[in-house]
Order: structure tokens, then C-alpha cells, then sequence
């Protein structure tokens, strides 16, 4: 054997060897170049051109748009807002999706094969479609507005405001928050529960004390989904907001079609880029804390 | 050290247990799981539910911490009737199989979970916490997560934590089931060590004979959802009340034979047979209790003559199988220096106390 061995190493020519991994990362990596990074380069270039009143881009260029992003209370309040009614979505996905996801995760066999499918379902379904449900709802001559009234309540504005993106965006993030809390219940025991039945926490202590901090990673990957989600929605805001309700996706659709205000709507985009990043940040803190 | 506290008013009526069980019944739609179980147990002992998987063991102990709600029957420990009252408010201590650590929790956190939720104050917490952490040998490990340490440290943080709330009863399933060969055997000691120093009350849940036979005060021998026997140990192996008894704790033969008028054919035999007992028996004889010659004190014993077909040496015990008058016997004899085993087809004389034969009922 030991004379052997030196001719088989010495057999192959020497070759630079490429990992398996490389060569299958060479696909993706190269999409992501095509479609996402030179896109977003040629945004960010697109957001330093000069533009005229008319919509025509100058070859010159130009802060203009930046400066008015950061100085005009317009859009630093259409950016607040954009944040602030996410979030607000985020928490009402989150409440709403939370009990469904338990209860999926302690169902067996047939039953949850039915409740998988009833809560994918709505994915199935164009969000155009859903809204459009929506809107037959929440009008002001809609079905829920129909039943207070003959129940002899006051009616509500339940649309084309602020109260109709959020019940709207609510329930279409829904699926996504229950497949991530779903992905996240893994650590989830049963018998961890009834340890601490057995110690003398009741099922209120065990909820909180136990099974709220063992979610919590699923929580986080749901509540990173969805805010962004949310955040770059743009059908659901358009027709539940009625156009009185101003948020980035909506905004940037506004300066890039009717407008014709490229350099700002790309300025717009890039700032959706920027709190995407700052959401990512503070996912992965979350996860280090509560890992 | 801990002290476990009388709870109750005081000593049990005599004749009742300190942990007394009633005809506690649990079914599933149609599927028997425990049935009618009648159960007293005195303070301070470790007993044993031995059973083969699905006997009925490990639901009859989630009844009694109150994970699972008994379908008819009673739980009463100390003179308290526990029947519906909740888990956490039953004061026992659980151990699992699978650990059951709070995974997001560290070592400490974990044994004070259970002072935390009876709102004991933070300096006795802290000592209290301290001296079980110690009990199990793990300090040092107090900031450590489950995760970062071995499954026998993590079963001893589960034993901490359950005995730190002095608990009235410390229920076992299956705690040394996950652990491998050598720990098992250092647990069973450290468990049976810490049960006696603080005369708790506990029931071990177990499947295998060896653990039941050699840790516990007594043993429950159960089978589909019936408690066979409750016996001490020698009580079970010497005395054995079924044939299932008979057959789960140690190794027998077991010949099916007729009784007629008092007695039943074995192997040419008569074996006599309890009075009143007609129809299929079975007989049954530890191989160990068969020797090669009389006894020497003359006790009178059942003889036949055999042929070795088959002669294993296994170190500490030679195993033979013979075939007397139709019946094949195992024998075990204990080995000792300068013994031949006798070869294949060696003519023998098996004997046996007529004390060590035990005839049953056949099975309907």
C-alpha cells in the first residue's frame, strides 16, 4: 500500500479545484445581478438626474430630489406614516394570526390538512380579487355599513381612508404571518407546557412565561415579512385608500406614472430600500436577544 | 436539605394510603386505557408502574398529576381529594422522559420556575434554588442553558426543578428511558439516593423489569389497562398472582396442560393443581430454579429425565435446553471454576420444588 499511495496522488494533474457550492451559487447570483442589483444601481443614478416640470430628464444632474425627500414635511410625513401604519399592521396580523397558528399547530392529521388548506387558500387568490371583496364589505352602503344600520347603529367609514388599507392589508398579510409562526412553533413541546402545569403555572402564566417566549422567533420572522410586505404594498393602499391615503408604494406610483417625476420616484424606492434594511437590522438583533 | 412537608391535616386513616386510588378508569371511545385501578400507596415509598408499552402506565400517572382527566374513579393523596382539581394547583412534581427543560431559560431560572409561581419570596428562592442545584451535583452550572449540557444533566436539572417546590408526590415516567446503558445505572442510585434522604413519596414509571425490581419498594405490575399485581419485589418473582406476572418478571417456561381432577400432565408428570381448577392451566418454572441433582435436603421436588439439545455458555450462567418427554425446558445453572458444560446430547435429570411450580388458569 505505501508504495502506492505516492503514484495515485501524484496522478491527477494539478487543477484549481472550484467548490460545488460556487458553481451552484453561479445561477442565482447571477439573476440577482441582472434583476435586482443593476435595477437598483440604475435607481440610485436615476435619482441624482436633474428633471424638468414637464417630466423630461436633463443630462445634468441633480440632489434636488434628495433634498426634497429630507426637507419637504410632505414626504418626511409619508414616510412616518408608511412606518406607522405597517407596524399598526404588523400588530393586528400578528394578534389575529396567532391563535390560528397554535391552534394549526396542535391539530393532527385530517383536520389540519383542512385548516393548512383553508389558510393558504386566500394565497391562491389575485390580492385585486380580495380587495375587491373588501371594498363590497366596507362601502358605505357595503354589508357591514347595511347590517349596523338595521341593527339601527351608526354607520362607520370603514373605506377610502386609513381604518379601510388597514382591515384590508390585515387580512391578505394574514397566510404569510401564520406560515412564518407556523415555521416558528418548532421548539414548541407539549410535555415543556405541562411541566410548567405541574409547577404550578396556570394556563394564563404558561401562555405568557412559556409559550409567548418560545414563539417569539416565529414572530419575528413573521412581523419582518409582513412590515415589508406592507410597506412596498401598492394595489390594496390604491383602492381601499380611495387616493386619500398617502403611502410610499402608492407615492412612488404617483411621481413615476401620473407625474412623470422619475428621479423622485426613484429617490422614493431607494428610501423603501433603506427602511427594508433598517427592518433587517432590527430582525437580526430581535433574533440574537432572544435566541 | 430539603424537607418534604406533611400536607393534609395529618396521618391518613389507617388502611388508606397516603396517595389512594379508586377505580380510576380512562377511555378513549371505545379503547380501554386504564381499568378500574385501585391503588394505595404509604408515605414515603418509591413504587414502580411496570408494564409493557400501552399497558396503562404512563396514563395512569398523567391522571394522577392531572394532565389527562380520569373518565370515572378517584385520586386522593394525604386525605385530599385531587380528582378535578387542576395540574398546577396539585403540588406534584413530574419528571419526563424527554427532560422537558425550558429551553429559553437557564439552569437556575429553570429549578426556580416553580418557587417563582408559588410566589416564594426571592432570598428563600435563591437558597432554595441553590441547595437543589446542589442535591443533583450541578453547581457551577446555574447560568448554563439545557442545551449546553448532557442528557444526564439535563435529566438531574428536571429532578431539581421538580423537588424544589417540595412537592407531596414526585411522579417518574420513564426518566432513565433516554439516557444511555452506564447513566442509567448512575441515575437509578442518585434517584433512589435523594427519594429515601428526603422520604418523598414517588412513582416510577418503567417498562423495564430491571429498574422496577431493583430501585422500588414495590412494583405495579400492569397489563392492558389492568393492574396485575402490587407486590414487593420478592413478592412478584416468588409469588407471582398470574401468568402474566409470572411471565413479564424474569425468565420462565411455560407449558400449557390440562387439569383434571386435581392435577395436570407435564413432561409425564403429575403437577398437582390449586383445588377447584379444571380445564387449561398453564405451568410455569424459572429456568434458574431447575438443577441437575436432588435437592439435598430432600424437600420434595418434581424429577424427570432429559436430553441436552442445546448447551450455551454465557460466562456467569449455563443455559441448557432439554427435552424431556416431549416438553423442551430451559435450565440455567450459575457456572463455577473447572465445570465441563455438558455436551449435546447428555442424558439428564431435571428437578424442581414443587414450591417453585406455579400453575394458572389459562387465559380465556
Amino acid at each position: 500500500m505505501t508504495a502506492i499511495a505516492p503514484t495515485l496522488e501524484a496522478a491527477p494533474a494539478r487543477r484549481v479545484k472550484i467548490p460545488l457550492a460556487v458553481i451552484l451559487l453561479i445561477p442565482i447570483t447571477l439573476i440577482n445581478l441582472i434583476g435586482f442589483v443593476a435595477p437598483v444601481i440604475n435607481l440610485l443614478s436615476f435619482s441624482f438626474r436633474e428633471v424638468q416640470a414637464t417630466g423630461a430628464m436633463t443630462g445634468g444632474s441633480s440632489i434636488a430630489s434628495w433634498v426634497a425627500i429630507v426637507t419637504d414635511p410632505f414626504y418626511i410625513e409619508l414616510l412616518v406614516n408608511s412606518i406607522l401604519t405597517s407596524l399598526l399592521i404588523v400588530v393586528l396580523t400578528l394578534v389575529c394570526s396567532f391563535p390560528i397558528a397554535l391552534l394549526l399547530h396542535r391539530t393532527t392529521g385530517f383536520a389540519r390538512t383542512v385548516l393548512l388548506f383553508v389558510v393558504i387558500t386566500p394565497l391562491l387568490t389575485s390580492a385585486v380579487v380580495r380587495t375587491y371583496g373588501w371594498i363590497a364589505l366596507l362601502l358605505d352602503g357595503g354589508v357591514i355599513n347595511s347590517l349596523l344600520s338595521l341593527a339601527g347603529l351608526p354607520t362607520l367609514k370603514l373605506i377610502f381612508n386609513s381604518t379601510g388599507v388597514v382591515i384590508g392589508l390585515t387580512e391578505i398579510l394574514m397566510p404569510y404571518m401564520i406560515l412564518s409562526l407556523l415555521a416558528g412553533f418548532r421548539r414548541l413541546d407539549p410535555r415543556v407546557e405541562e411541566a410548567a402545569l405541574t409547577l404550578g403555572a396556570n394556563p394564563f402564566q404558561t401562555f405568557w412565561r412559556i409559550i409567548v417566549p418560545l414563539t417569539l422567533p416565529g414572530v419575528a420572522l413573521g412581523s419582518l415579512l409582513c412590515f415589508v410586505l406592507a410597506v412596498s404594498s401598492f394595489i390594496t393602499p390604491k383602492l381601499l385608500g380611495g387616493g386619500r391615503v398617502f403611502l410610499l408604494a402608492t407615492e412612488i406610483y404617483d411621481q413615476a406614472m401620473v407625474t412623470l417625476n422619475w428621479p423622485l420616484a426613484s429617490t422614493l424606492a431607494i428610501m423603501i430600500l433603506i427602511v427594508f434594511g433598517g427592518a433587517l437590522f432590527l430582525y437580526l438583533r430581535a433574533l440574537r436577544a432572544i435566541a | 436539605m430539603l424537607h418534604v412537608p406533611v400536607t393534609g391535616s395529618s396521618e391518613s386513616a389507617a388502611g388508606e394510603g397516603f396517595l389512594s386510588v379508586r377505580g380510576l378508569n380512562k377511555r378513549y371511545g371505545d379503547f380501554i386505557a386504564v381499568d378500574n385501578l385501585d391503588l394505595d400507596l404509604p408515605k414515603g415509598e418509591l413504587v414502580a408502574f411496570l408494564g409493557p408499552s400501552g399497558c396503562g402506565k404512563t396514563t395512569s400517572l398523567r391522571m394522577i398529576a392531572g394532565l389527562v382527566p380520569a373518565t370515572s374513579g378517584r385520586i386522593v393523596v394525604g386525605g385530599r381529594d385531587l380528582t378535578t382539581v387542576e395540574p398546577y394547583r396539585r403540588d406534584m412534581g413530574l419528571v419526563f422522559q424527554s427532560y422537558a427543560l425550558f429551553p429559553h431559560m437557564s439552569i437556575a431560572e429553570n429549578v426556580a420556575f416553580g418557587l417563582k409561581m408559588r410566589k416564594v419570596g426571592r432570598a428563600e428562592t435563591e437558597q432554595r434554588v441553590r441547595e437543589a442545584i446542589s442535591m443533583v451535583r450541578l453547581t457551577g452550572k446555574e447560568s448554563h442553558r439545557p442545551a449546553q449540557l448532557s442528557g444526564g444533566q439535563q435529566q438531574r436539572v428536571a429532578l431539581a426543578r421538580a423537588l424544589v417546590i417540595r412537592p407531596s408526590i414526585l411522579l417518574l415516567d420513564e426518566p432513565l428511558s433516554n439516557l444511555d446503558a452506564k447513566l442509567r445505572d448512575e441515575m437509578r442510585n442518585e434517584i433512589r439516593d435523594i427519594q429515601q434522604r428526603l422520604g418523598i413519596t414517588a412513582i416510577f414509571v418503567t417498562h423495564d423489569q430491571a429498574e422496577a425490581l431493583t430501585m422500588c419498594d414495590k412494583v405495579a405490575v400492569m397489563n392492558a389497562g389492568r393492574l396485575e399485581q402490587l407486590g414487593t419485589p420478592v413478592e412478584l418473582y416468588e409469588k407471582p398472582q398470574s401468568p402474566f406476572v409470572a411471565s413479564f418478571i424474569g425468565r420462565t417456561n411455560r407449558f400449557a396442560a390440562v387439569a383434571k381432577n386435581g392435577a395436570a400432565e407435564l413432561a409425564g408428570l403429575s403437577i398437582p393443581t390449586p383445588a377447584g381448577m379444571t380445564g387449561k392451566v398453564e405451568v410455569m418454572i424459572r429456568p434458574h430454579r431447575i438443577t441437575l441433582s436432588a435437592p439435598a435436603d430432600g424437600a420434595p421436588c418434581h424429577a424427570v429425565e432429559g436430553v441436552v439439545t442445546r448447551s450455551i455458555f454465557a460466562g456467569d450462567i449455563l443455559q441448557y435446553e432439554v427435552v424431556a418427554h416431549g416438553a423442551t425446558f430451559l435450565v440455567e445453572q450459575g457456572t463455577a471454576a473447572h465445570e465441563r458444560p455438558l455436551e449435546q446430547g447428555s442424558p439428564v435429570r431435571l428437578h424442581w420444588l414443587m414450591s417453585d411450580t406455579y400453575v394458572f388458569g389459562a387465559a380465556a
